[in-house]
């Protein structure tokens, strides 16, 4: 087990968010998280993160216990992040954006040109050649997202959180970032979380599928066990009247 | 730095070695107390401009510098350069002090409560006067045997060129860096590994210890320090200067400095409207041209500079 939550619960006010989910991810696999909107799939991410700190629960990341534990620390310890809603640096170059995620390791041992280097090759990674130099503000949506990436690659995860990746993106370059995302799971051989709504997409590239509905979890399993489930399809179409 | 720029900062440096030769003492007063705000309003940069904390304390930053070397050389016969190197280390230590108390602070409150800071230690000065003088001043050794504005503006052009050198170096470095990811995201900054709380306590010390070294040398120019050192008026002045001239910029800062210095003079005679009219003006930049006089005159030139 590579990251393992017990009992996690945050709320917001009187607004429950998260309520008592467990969930593991096992090392090497992809879980996807699904659920409708407003189910607590981002909070979740968040609690792993440490943007938010659960006001229950556990949270423990190869038998380390990093409840508790601020969001720098805990990308140091190995678990990078997309956003949602595309946060990158946007006053500042691609390069400049991916190079933050390097520094982030607090490495200090590497020579400032090393690093450099190491940015240009992330940067070719996801497709973002040429833009070295580019202000982040002047790129497309799924230019932003693959530099997102970079960024968080640059940290060098162990587990990798996607936030919705996929979501703007028109159908040819949905493939182009599942391309991406099927590289960083055989080639960096990386633990995958990925919180996504193109159902297609996600249940032909997830080992196993956590489905939440207003904030706690509701069924857990293997992508063809989770769609057939009346409670998922209850979550996402309501209740039938029959 | 490229080979283009180093001509170009050589090329200023150079002819920033000539003004005492044909300047009346008048103007040369001008250009040294321009330089004074040269230093102001590029370390107030580094804070407001490169992490984004507003802080209205800088003024009184400049006033702990000036009153600690002004105290140690009058009451212990210190000299001058080294109470100036001991008034910028407090300056540091209270910078750092005020920066982590506003750490979990963003926006109008880290404002509020720098502007509380700068108001009580204008306060205390004026009080305690058995110490500081009060209002009728603290009158405060100067640099050299033979009082000279040129040796004076010579002082400063050294002093400012190496504060310039140290803040391009720290804008130009993975510190920097750091700043200007705090700037614009601090949760994805957080998120990508950077400890945000040590680069904006930091980038807050840092920029304190420089106004105190600017205001050491200030009091040690004037030779009388008065509670107008660490003043807000003196505080928007500053702010205005970087402002005006260009935020966020290398350049921005200088530029702005020695425009609205030399303005100030001219408008003198009308009193004390000076810094009303150039709020006024700071006002409208930040709205409209937030990249501010730098900016204006062409991206490409500011591209270059910054």
């Amino acid at each position: 087990m590579i990251i393992e939550g017990k009992g996690l619960t945050k709320s917001f006010g009187g607004l429950t968010a998260v309520k008592k989910v467990d969930f593991h991810l096992n090392k090497g696999e992809i879980v996807g998280l699904i659920g409708p909107n407003g189910a607590g799939k981002t909070t979740l991410f968040n609690l792993v993160s440490g943007v938010y700190h659960p006001e229950e629960g556990t949270l423990s990341f190869n038998g380390m216990e990093i409840t508790s534990l601020k969001s720098f620390e805990i990308c140091r310890l190995g678990i990078a992040r997309t956003f949602q809603i595309v946060r990158p640096f946007l006053k500042m170059s691609c390069l400049e954006n991916v190079l933050i995620g390097i520094i982030g390791r607090g490495d200090q041992r590497e020579g400032r040109k090393a690093k450099g280097e190491e940015a240009r090759k992330l940067l070719k990674f996801v497709g973002l050649e040429g833009h070295e130099k580019n202000s982040a503000n002047n790129l497309t949506l799924i230019e932003k997202k693959r530099l997102e990436v970079a960024r968080a690659l640059a940290t060098q995860p162990r587990l990798l959180l996607l936030d919705e990746v996929l979501a703007g993106l028109n159908p040819s370059e949905i493939l182009q970032a599942l391309e991406l995302i099927e590289v960083i799971r055989t080639q960096l051989k990386m633990t995958l979380f990925w919180i996504e709504h193109v159902m297609g997409a996600i249940m032909k590239a997830s080992d196993r599928i956590i489905v939440l509905d207003q904030g706690e979890k509701i069924k857990e399993g293997r992508p063809e066990e989770v769609v057939n489930d009346s409670k998922v399809i209850e979550a996402y179409l309501g209740e039938s009247d029959a | 730095m490229d080979n283009k720029k180093l001509w170009i900062s050589f090329a200023f440096i150079i002819l920033a070695l000539f003004p005492p030769l044909f300047l009346s003492q008048y103007w040369l007063h001008v250009m040294i107390i321009s330089l004074f705000y040269v230093m102001m309003a590029s370390s107030w940069n580094l804070i407001a401009g490169f992490t984004g904390q507003v802080s209205f304390a800088h003024a009184a930053f400049s006033g702990v510098g000036a009153y600690t070397s002004g105290m140690l050389t009058v009451y212990l016969g210190l000299p001058p350069w080294l109470g100036i190197l001991i008034g910028m280390g407090v300056a540091a230590l209270l910078g750092f002090g005020l920066g982590y108390l506003c750490i979990r602070m963003g926006g109008i409150y880290l404002s509020l409560t720098t502007l509380g800071f700068s108001e009580i230690l204008r306060i205390i000065i004026t009080n305690e006067d058995q110490w500081t003088r009060g209002t009728m001043g603290l009158q405060v050794p100067g640099f050299f045997v033979e009082y000279s504005k040129t040796s004076y503006y010579y002082l400063f052009l050294i002093v400012t060129i190496l504060l310039l050198i140290v803040i391009y170096k720290i804008i130009h470095s993975e510190m920097g860096l750091t700043f200007r990811a705090v700037l614009n995201d601090e949760v994805a900054a957080s998120s990508s590994g950077i400890n945000t709380v040590r680069v904006r306590v930091l980038a807050f010390a840092i920029s304190s210890a420089m106004a105190g070294l600017a205001g050491g040398f200030y009091g040690h120019y004037l030779m009388l320090i008065t509670p107008d050192v660490p003043s807000l008026g003196q505080m928007f002045l500053v702010l205005a200067m970087a402002v005006i001239g260009g935020m966020g910029s290398f350049a921005g800062p200088i530029v702005g400095s020695f425009v609205l210095e030399i303005l100030s003079e001219y408008i003198r005679i009308y009193g004390e409207y000076h810094v009303l009219l150039f709020g006024l003006i700071a006002l409208a930049m930040a709205r409209f041209a937030p990249e501010g006089v730098v900016g204006i005159l062409g991206k490409k030139w500011r591209r270059e500079w910054a």
